[in-house]
């Protein structure tokens, strides 16, 4: 029989994956792709269950080390100030996203130029700006156009609702002068494509029961398949192999028996995101490559970068429902943005504004405070804070730092005997200030709008949803592990298109970034196909 | 008063009784916001469904709860008034927060996913899909002062 060779083999169904699969699709090459996970069912989402705000802690827990699913790998987070946040299945983390859909600014992809930090990227926002368009236009994001804090835009859809509890907040933010706008959401506002529209469901975070988010699972994979790409779910992908000339030939793999399997491919693209991308490099050992695949440079798993995170949380007066519609998403002030020198820290952060605190948690937490008694006065007291709490979410750039990394853990292994990584991780001092000054705006804002009471969290460790910069691209072979179209310098067959290629981490949410790299990654692919690999 | 419909599932006549007036105390019912009391919904029936592994927390947060009544009061804690029980629930976790806790978490749980409490509280009864929420789309004339800003954005 002849041997069964893929065209491309992708790893991760995730939402590099995704993009990246659709694109290249048009080729009419094999395109094989191996996720470790399985299909979600939005039947299956707690948010056809009444008891919605219980049925999502565990089963759908953002932590793959609370989720415990067989299809996740287990994270060892014991010297790491911020946990990991993903999901293992098809459509990877944007099953459990919010889809805040922020694009990078051009100056986040020249922090060393403007800022004398960070590394410059080697493409930049303007390279990028047709692939966050077709890339909006492919996933169904709404937004309004005219922000002035990005370049001009027009999401193909209207803005999300941002409710009676946004007008609030914006008052505050017109009192005091700062720029705020309504996010663009990778969540469709009216019905596309065949997609039903938002209906305000709430808890994003636990999947998304009409499909009206936009996981890559809803909007990218069932057009990949009838286009001819192969999705294989279950598959564990253990190893990328390579031959004698530095060429990957295949990737070893658990089947959904547990039993081995190789697939042989002319080329091999890596999308199992920040963390899960460097694992597997770092497990990919050879005679050719003893410190781990596509790692001369030494890089692999190195400069990880999170976006530290602070919450402060506010009360309003009025009725405001604020609970209600997509939990992450509703507007964001960018005032904080760029960098000012009178700061003291460099670049800046972005304030995003969510939705406050739906009934259950608000009861669990207002009693855990004292601020809900129980006893008599319970009833008056829940009812007072009841629709109007509001969350500001402070999103700091983090800058990137060799000893923040991915490794291998010696002893933790996934369910398949695969060394789990290992987050070695801690906030700069930088960031420390930024997030400082983040809770001080933060707090600043919901006094202008009138909040009755505010609650600072600080810092909160359960962020780690930005899984960047372990597999850096840039030009210098000696500094970076793929090139400027994300080609791995040492394995000229091998590509990467997660978030693990990111130089810097800009100060927003990554994936219509990550998507419009991946796309452009696979337009250059395309464009270079008769000299793919020299 | 309301029908009980406890599910006394697992416990003992004494730990029953130690419950009920527990929840009556801790969420009472209150008639002019057609609230209930959590001793009128089936806490026992919840845990049972959505938190078995806390049912051994719940039995020994109750069995403490009971020897507190005994030792503080020298009366079983079911033979207590409401306004005893919440005193007593109350002095005890000013000094150990973790008083009844597992208790408490449930009964929270329980109460306000329940749909007469949500109704009450003002919002449809069962889950969110399909029947989803109404959000106003927000006053974007607020923006007049963020466009006259004019860019923003470097480079
Ligand atoms: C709760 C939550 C909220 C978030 N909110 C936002 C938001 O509002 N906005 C935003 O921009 N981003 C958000 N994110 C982040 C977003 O989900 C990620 O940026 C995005 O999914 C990353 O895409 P990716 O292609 O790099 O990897 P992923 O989407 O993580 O996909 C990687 C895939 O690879 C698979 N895989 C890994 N290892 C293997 C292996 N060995 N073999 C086979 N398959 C493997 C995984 O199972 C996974 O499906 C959120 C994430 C979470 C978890």
């Amino acid at each position: 029989m002849a041997e069964d060779i893929a065209d491309i083999l992708i790893i991760g169904a995730g939402a590099s994956s995704a993009a990246a699969a659709w694109s290249l699709s048009d080729t009419r090459m094999r395109i094989v792709c191996l996720e470790q996970g399985d299909w979600m069912n939005p039947a299956d989402y707690p948010s056809n269950r009444r008891e919605w705000q219980v049925l999502r802690n565990v089963a759908y827990s953002q932590s793959p080390n609370v989720r415990k699913r067989d299809t996740d790998y287990p994270i060892n987070e014991d010297d790491s100030a911020v946990s990991v946040a993903n999901f293992n299945g098809v459509g990877g983390g944007t099953v459990l996203y919010s889809g805040h859909f922020p694009r990078f600014k051009p100056s986040d992809f020249r922090t060393r130029s403007l800022d004398g930090v960070g590394d410059d990227w080697p493409v930049d926002y303007y390279d990028l700006e047709p692939y966050f368009a077709q890339n909006d236009r492919n996933m169904g994001v709404s937004g309004l156009a005219g922000d002035p804090a990005i370049p001009y835009h027009e999401p193909p859809l209207p803005h999300i609702p941002i409710g009676k509890m946004g007008n609030a907040v914006a008052r505050g933010f017109n009192k005091l002068g700062w720029h705020w706008w309504p996010s663009d959401a990778a969540i469709i506002s009216e019905d596309y494509e065949g997609r039903g529209k938002c209906l305000n469901l709430g808890p994003c975070n636990s999947g998304c029961a009409q499909g009206a988010k936009s996981s890559v699972d809803i909007a990218y994979w069932p057009l990949n398949q009838r286009l001819g790409v192969e999705l294989r779910t279950r598959c564990r992908v253990r190893e990328i192999t390579v031959d004698d000339n530095d060429m990957a030939t295949g990737a070893i793999y658990f089947d959904e028996n547990g039993v081995e399997q190789f697939q042989a491919a002319h080329v091999v693209i890596m999308a199992c995101n920040g963390v899960g991308t460097p694992r597997l490099l770092l497990n990919s050992t050879s005679k050719r490559f003893p410190d781990g695949l596509a790692n001369r440079s030494g890089l692999v798993g190195k400069n990880l970068m999170f976006h530290p995170w602070g919450h402060v949380e506010g009360f309003l007066d009025g009725n405001l429902d604020g609970h209600l519609g997509p939990q992450g998403t509703s507007l964001l002030s960018q005032q904080f943005y760029e960098t000012d020198p009178s700061r003291d820290f460099v670049r800046g952060y972005t304030l995003q504004v969510t939705r406050g605190q739906a009934p259950l948690s608000l009861a669990l937490q207002g009693v855990a405070r004292g601020d809900i008694p129980l006893g008599k006065g319970h009833h008056e007291a829940f009812r007072k804070y009841l629709g109007n709490s509001v969350l500001f979410n402070i999103c700091c750039e983090d800058l990137p730092e060799e000893i923040n990394t991915v490794t291998l853990d010696p002893d933790l292994k996934d369910s398949s005997g695969i060394p789990a990584p290992k987050i070695t991780y801690r906030l700069s001092e930088n960031s420390q200030r930024m997030l400082a000054h983040g809770i001080r705006s933060a707090t600043e804002a919901l006094e202008a709008a009138g909040a009755f009471q505010v609650n600072s969290w600080g810092q909160n460790r359960h962020t780690g949803w930005h899984l960047m910069g372990t597999a850096r691209m840039g030009k210098d072979p000696a500094k970076s592990v793929v090139n400027e179209w994300g080609r791995s310098h040492d394995v000229r067959n091998l590509f990467i298109i997660d978030g693990s290629i990111f130089v810097t981490a800009g100060a927003v949410n990554p994936t219509t970034t990550i998507q419009a790299l991946a796309l452009y990654i696979a337009d250059n692919m395309k464009k270079n196909l008769a000299n793919l690999f020299d | 008063m309301a029908e009980r419909i406890v599910s006394d599932s697992g416990l003992s006549e004494t730990q029953s009784r130690t419950l009920r007036v527990m929840l009556d105390a801790i969420i009472p019912a209150d008639a002019g916001r057609g609230m209930p009391s959590a001793g009128e919904l089936d806490l026992m029936g919840y845990v049972a469904e959505f938190a078995p592994e806390a049912l051994d927390a719940i039995r020994a947060d109750l069995d403490a709860a009971e020897d507190l009544a005994q030792k503080r009061l020298g009366i079983a804690f079911g033979g207590l008034s409401a306004d005893d029980a919440i005193d007593l629930v109350n002095t005890s976790r000013a000094t150990e927060p973790r008083f009844a806790q597992t208790l408490i978490t449930q009964a929270l749980g329980c109460y306000y996913q329940d749909d007469r409490v949500v109704t009450a509280l003002g919002y449809p009864a069962g889950p969110p899909f399909p029947q989803g929420n109404t959000v106003e789309k927000g006053d974007l004339s607020l923006l007049e002062p963020v466009r006259k800003m004019g860019k923003i954005y470097r480079g």
